[in-house]
């Protein structure tokens, strides 16, 4: 426990921001109970591990949704480590690296003895072949692009130890994105394989050089990981060193909330992932332990989809964002592991800029823009305006926590403002369709992690995510400038100039900075989290 | 199949068994109907007799309460089902909120009386589905025989061998989200079982001897077929059709349960029961008092069907 | 033998007609596999990767030739491969397939155990009150929702007392209250057939002649009841079939565990296609097999019938008569 303490009170130094305090002191409460000098690591023993969804598919690109990114993390190691207290790049399968003037070369010296778990090596031929297929897909394998690689052009290995990448314009996120889970090393067989193969059923094919191996698969349920005894290449900046503490870890998934919260509470369960915001407090005073690590990324928020003309007027968007409450959202159906938004950033974002002056609750101000723009409130409570009435529709996003009460909620304080939000449900096919049309889907629910500034442009851009589904090319232009302005203070102040015209554009209504919540027992050791909330088991020991 | 529960289906399984048999195999039928059996063989026994009344009257007693709720429920609370006081949220059951709050801070006891409304429209429009279409079917293919009789019963199989959750789920997804469009889907599962035994029913009457002789005095088929062999194989349809009631709110709160329930802020029962389960171990009335109203009601309407079917063949 | 014949041809065009609606049905949902497997936002994908994606698997084939390769392909014995994670339908299916059929068959000899002793338990207490109990416990059997069931039996079973692990439990173990869910609903028609049986019998005249010549009531009951409810068992037992599989999907949510109920319900979320037409090949395979196995069994069972299905053959209007009967 007193390690990811550590962690977050060195990550709020580093960032100097406030609100970060009362994530802090959200996961920092049972330190009390907690070992404050353990003893030292013991070496073996299986820990029981319950997703609350089963992985799709292991291609590290498509590693975004947790369960995926939950064992790519732990099956592959990267080029760079990213500190998680931090965010700095350190060495890991690279042991240094020179980038030039404009971002546009990347050379990265290897280092020594690494091997896949197959026991092909990790030299600069694998390397090269990895981003590759990262930075440029291959069709006929159906594998894509990460988003994490921007601007990618070709590798060069310059000898056994050097890779060099080159870039068609500046790519400064690069040397962030070799850290990521979207750019684990696989082997070079690995990626031969389609994408079909990466998929459920085929795990303990994929093969990485991480400190884990996949060893067995029950379809859709369970997943074994073994350590690697030969492990011997972490990031040297971690104390602990050669292979993982765990002998194996059992990961199954378990889908209903009440099931895996009282298979850890009852003893049945170490670790458990996605412990719901009401269900925290049920788990601390039983004596077990939260982790709310932060992802860092997009906040949990309500895209405004401007092209959908009820929409299209400034002043109506800003009235919708002044007649959110997102602290009654944060007070009513979460804790004080997810601070309430002040910015489309979370605080501990890279590049976050305080917006909260845009974002202020103001129920009379609200009415008063809406008055301006010629809505009117009509018999049913309900605005109107030539005879069209204020009603949007928004669907519940299954991916985010609480995602349904938290929309009856926002419905219920718009109504106060005399505009209808409609909660909608759908299947995953009219879902998919839907989301895709401004006029079916105007607000839309999502977030996104990623400890690095081109993350806003993944959330934004044009020919990213699109969540504005926007034609606003001001906007793609700042994003643009976020992904490719080589000088680091520069850099800063386009992700900034980008949070400040979403701000008063008012383009999105940020709820709440969204962690990732787990629970574990108090004998799990060494409990750590990528820097996005992905759970680290190489330093998981059992103190029992 | 949790769609078409066990006594959906056991429901007709006297189908066609010869006519010797007949009256015994409608005595099975009602036999797999989940109700208090004491009823069947009560005839001569004069001191079970007088323990079901009150039953049946405490049956119907709670269907009036519940149709009430469904007709004016703002007579019953005074609390908004939709709107809540956040800062009341997840209260435990108290004077002031019965039932509890949910974790909007709702009263959770004029949700369950506004959700009435829904569950009764749902369940009555399943249950209208397949009575329906599964009579029309059943009807035509016992009353005109041959190709069309077996042709019909075949697209019945078909029916049946699909499983019954994935047409279920398919018809939701093709229809959208909503508690009539579950309903809708409810409905189709149980056309089958409503086919099958309206047919066999309208087979037994056919065969009958007044049947016989009506025909045999030169009835015309239609006029037959309604003055005669309708009535009288409808008995055993109305009882399945109240059964399926209780049965059809039970599916419906199992597609919630999967997560095709009714979108808010529609407070259904089912979807009740079944986002309340989250809950179980902090808040266990989300879940618990719904659910009681559930069970109550679904008993209720088996009492109905038992004592239907017991009426139907005195 | 013409009669077995033709029952066989019939059952051949249920399958196949049961194949091509789902084929449609499937086709007409709004949305495709592709679409939801790729347009997870977490997966980052832009637009136009995902049209490349689309392009590369192929979705622009016309519909007829589609149905044409996958029933070909079927006939073949080639599930083909599931669109979400490109696992061999065949392999999904030989994983889940053994774990539902356990689950299933367990469930289904549990039922009956509980109906046997709910019956006999019931019709042989002195007591009226615990005999107006028991009898009214199968009418409460089939009014919980089985989900909700499932979580209760958890919760205080494993959670609460501790008794039965649910996570990483032993295979045995781990299928005590999977099975006691899925048991109880089931328990509930089977328990009313056995009551039902045993009030017959004890009216029946033969009975009160047999107790007149001195047979205990216990007696009559034991060696009469079984022959008497042999037979509406068997024929629900067909139903109870398709009941299992689908409260598995139910109880395999629940419990998190492998099997043919969780596969579908998840299949059909992703609209699977080729997983789901499987499924409904092997349903319906299983279906129409039960079917004929109930229906070749029941004359074996009562004699009265064999004799019957000779008679009747010239009133019933259907050429499979006691094949309703026995599904329905």
């Amino acid at each position: 426990m007193s390690r990811i303490t550590r962690t977050l009170a060195a990550a709020t130094a580093a960032l100097a921001t406030a609100a970060l305090l009362a994530a802090c002191a959200g996961t920092a409460a049972p330190e009390a109970g907690g070992n404050a000098d353990p003893a030292a690591p013991v070496t073996g023993g299986t820990l029981t591990y319950l997703e609350h969804q089963a992985f799709t598919n292991l291609y590290p690109p498509q590693a975004g949704f947790y369960p995926n990114g939950g064992v790519v993390n732990n099956i592959a190691a990267r080029l760079t480590y990213q500190n998680p207290e931090t965010l700095e790049i350190e060495p890991w399968i690279a042991d240094s690296w020179e980038v030039n003037a404009d971002a546009t070369e990347y050379t990265f010296t290897l280092r020594d003895g690494v091997t896949f778990s197959d026991g092909t090596p990790v030299d600069a031929a694998a390397v090269a072949k990895n981003f590759d297929v990262y930075g440029l897909g291959n069709k006929e394998l159906a594998l894509t692009i990460s988003e994490a690689i921007n601007n990618y052009a070709s590798s060069e290995v310059v000898d056994a130890a050097t890779v060099k990448f080159h870039f068609s314009a500046p790519a400064p996120g690069f040397l962030q994105a070799t850290s990521t889970i979207n750019s684990g090393l696989l082997s070079p067989a690995t990626l031969d394989l389609p994408l079909e193969k990466f998929g459920a059923g085929n795990a303990a094919a994929i093969i990485g050089a991480g400190p884990f191996v996949v060893s067995e698969e029950k379809l859709g349920t369970e997943l074994t990981f073994t350590a690697r005894e030969d492990y011997d290449w972490a990031p040297p900046s971690l104390k602990h060193q050669g292979r993982a503490y765990l002998d194996a870890i059992h990961l199954i998934v378990t889908p209903e909330d009440s099931v895996r919260i009282g298979g850890l509470t009852s003893g049945q369960a170490d670790y458990i992932r996605y412990v719901q915001a009401f269900d925290e407090a049920a788990v601390e005073s039983a004596g077990f332990e939260l982790y709310a690590p932060q992802t860092r990324g997009v906040n949990n928020s309500l895209s405004l989809r401007f092209t959908n003309p009820l929409l299209s007027d400034l002043r109506v968007r800003q009235a919708l964002v002044a007649g959110v409450n997102a602290q009654e959202v944060v007070d009513t159906l979460f804790t004080a592991n997810y601070p309430v938004a002040t910015s489309s950033l979370s605080s501990t974002a890279l590049g976050y800029k305080d917006e909260s002056e845009h974002l202020t609750f103001d129920p009379k101000k609200a009415a008063k823009l809406l008055d301006e723009a010629g809505w009117t409130v009509g018999a049913d409570g309900i605005r109107e305006k030539d005879g069209t009435r204020l009603s949007l529709d928004v669907y519940e996003a299954k991916p985010q926590p609480l995602s349904k009460q938290t929309l009856e909620l926002v419905s219920q304080q718009l109504k106060a403002i005399g505009v209808e939000l409609n909660v909608k449900a759908a299947d995953a096919g009219s879902y998919a369709e839907d989301i895709k049309d401004p006029l079916k889907t105007p607000l839309y629910h999502s977030m996104v992690g990623r400890a690095d500034l081109d993350v806003i442009k993944s959330q934004f851009h044009t020919k990213n995510r699109n969540v504005l589904l926007s034609n606003d090319t001001t906007l793609d232009a700042l994003l643009e400038a976020v992904a490719s302005e080589p000088d680091p203070a520069k850099r800063l102040e386009a992700d900034a100039a980008v949070q400040d015209y979403l701000a008063e554009q008012a383009y999105v209504i940020p709820l709440f900075e969204e962690p990732q919540v787990y629970g574990a027992a108090d004998y799990v050791e060494g409990v750590e989290f990528e820097s996005v909330g992905r759970p680290i088991f190489y330093d998981v020991w059992l103190n029992k | 199949m949790s769609i078409d529960t066990e006594n959906t289906r056991a429901a007709a399984p006297e189908v066609s068994i010869r006519p010797q048999a007949r009256r015994e195999a409608s005595r099975k039928a009602a036999a797999s109907n989940p109700e208090d059996p004491t009823t069947a063989t009560d005839a001569g026994r004069p001191s079970r007799l007088r323990a079901i009344r009150p039953s049946l009257l405490l049956a119907w007693l709670v269907l009036g309460l519940v149709l009430a709720w469904a007709i004016a429920p703002w007579l019953f609370t005074g609390h908004d089902p939709l709107v809540g006081v956040p800062a009341d949220k997840l209260q435990a059951p108290s004077l002031a909120h019965l039932f509890g709050t949910d974790q909007l801070g709702r009263d959770l006891l004029a949700r369950v009386i506004y959700g009435a409304i829904q569950s009764l429209t749902g369940a009555l429009v399943a249950v209208g589905v397949g009575l329906v279409l599964g009579t029309a079917i059943g009807v035509i293919a016992g009353s005109t025989g041959g190709v069309l009789d077996a042709i019909l019963m075949r697209i019945v199989d078909v029916l049946l061998s699909i499983p019954g959750l994935l047409l279920a789920l398919s018809i939701i997804i093709l229809l959208g989200f909503g508690t009539i469009n579950a309903a809708i889907a409810v409905g189709i599962g149980s056309v089958a079982a409503f086919a099958r035994l309206s047919r066999s029913e309208v087979v037994r009457v056919r065969r009958s001897d007044y049947v016989e002789a009506a025909f045999g005095s030169g009835g015309r088929f239609l006029a037959v077929l309604w003055r005669h062999v309708l009535p009288n194989s409808l008995g055993a349809v109305v009882s399945l059709a109240a059964l399926q009631f209780g049965v059809a709110i039970l599916a419906i709160s199992t597609l919630g349960f999967l997560g095709y329930g009714a979108p808010p802020p529609t407070p259904e029962w089912g979807l009740l029961v079944a986002d309340g389960r989250n809950y179980i171990a902090t808040s266990w009335w989300l879940t618990t008092f719904p659910g009681l109203v559930v069970v109550v009601v679904v008993l209720a309407a088996n009492r109905i069907s038992h004592s239907l079917r017991g009426e139907k063949k005195k | 033998m013409k009669h077995v014949l033709a029952r066989i041809g019939q059952a051949a065009v249920v399958l196949f007609v049961a194949f091509a609606a789902t084929f449609v049905l499937l086709q007409a949902l709004p949305g495709d596999a592709l679409m939801i497997k790729f347009e997870n936002p977490e997966l980052g994908l832009s637009a136009e990767q995902i049209a490349a994606l689309r392009e590369s698997y192929g979705v622009d084939v016309p519909l007829p030739q589609q149905f044409w390769h996958t029933l070909s392909g079927f006939l073949a014995g080639d599930f083909g491969y599931s669109i979400q994670n490109g696992t061999p339908v065949t392999q999904m299916l030989a994983e889940a397939a053994p774990q539902t059929i356990t689950l299933a068959l367990s469930a289904f000899l549990l039922a009956v155990l509980i109906a046997v002793s709910l019956a006999f338990l019931s019709s042989l207490t002195r007591f009226a009150w615990l005999r107006g109990f028991l009898r009214s416990l199968p009418g409460l059997f089939v009014s919980v929702p089985v989900f909700w069931l499932g979580i209760v039996l958890i919760q205080v079973f494993s959670f609460q007392l501790k008794l039965v692990p649910v996570i990483g439990a032993d295979p045995v173990q781990g299928l005590i209250l999977p099975v006691l869910t899925l048991a109880v609903p089931i328990s509930a028609p089977l328990a009313q057939i056995l009551v039902r049986s045993i009030d017959e019998v004890e009216l029946a005249p033969f009975v009160s002649v047999v107790r007149a010549k001195g047979a205990s009531r216990r007696r009559v009951l034991w060696n009469n009841v079984a022959k008497n409810a042999i037979l509406p068992t068997v024929t629900i037992a067909g139903v109870l079939l398709g009941e299992l599989i689908g409260g598995a999907v139910v109880t395999e949510t629940v419990f998190g565990r492998t099997g043919i109920g969780r596969l579908t319900e998840q299949a059909v979320s992703a609209q699977d296609t080729p997983v789901l037409q499987a499924i409904v090949v092997l349903s319906a395979l299983a279906f129409v097999l039960t079917n004929l196995a109930v229906d070749l069994l029941y004359p074996v069972l009562d004699p009265r019938l064999r004799r019957l299905s000779r008679g009747t053959a010239r009133t019933a209007p259907a050429a499979t008569p006691v094949l309703e009967g026995a599904a329905a």
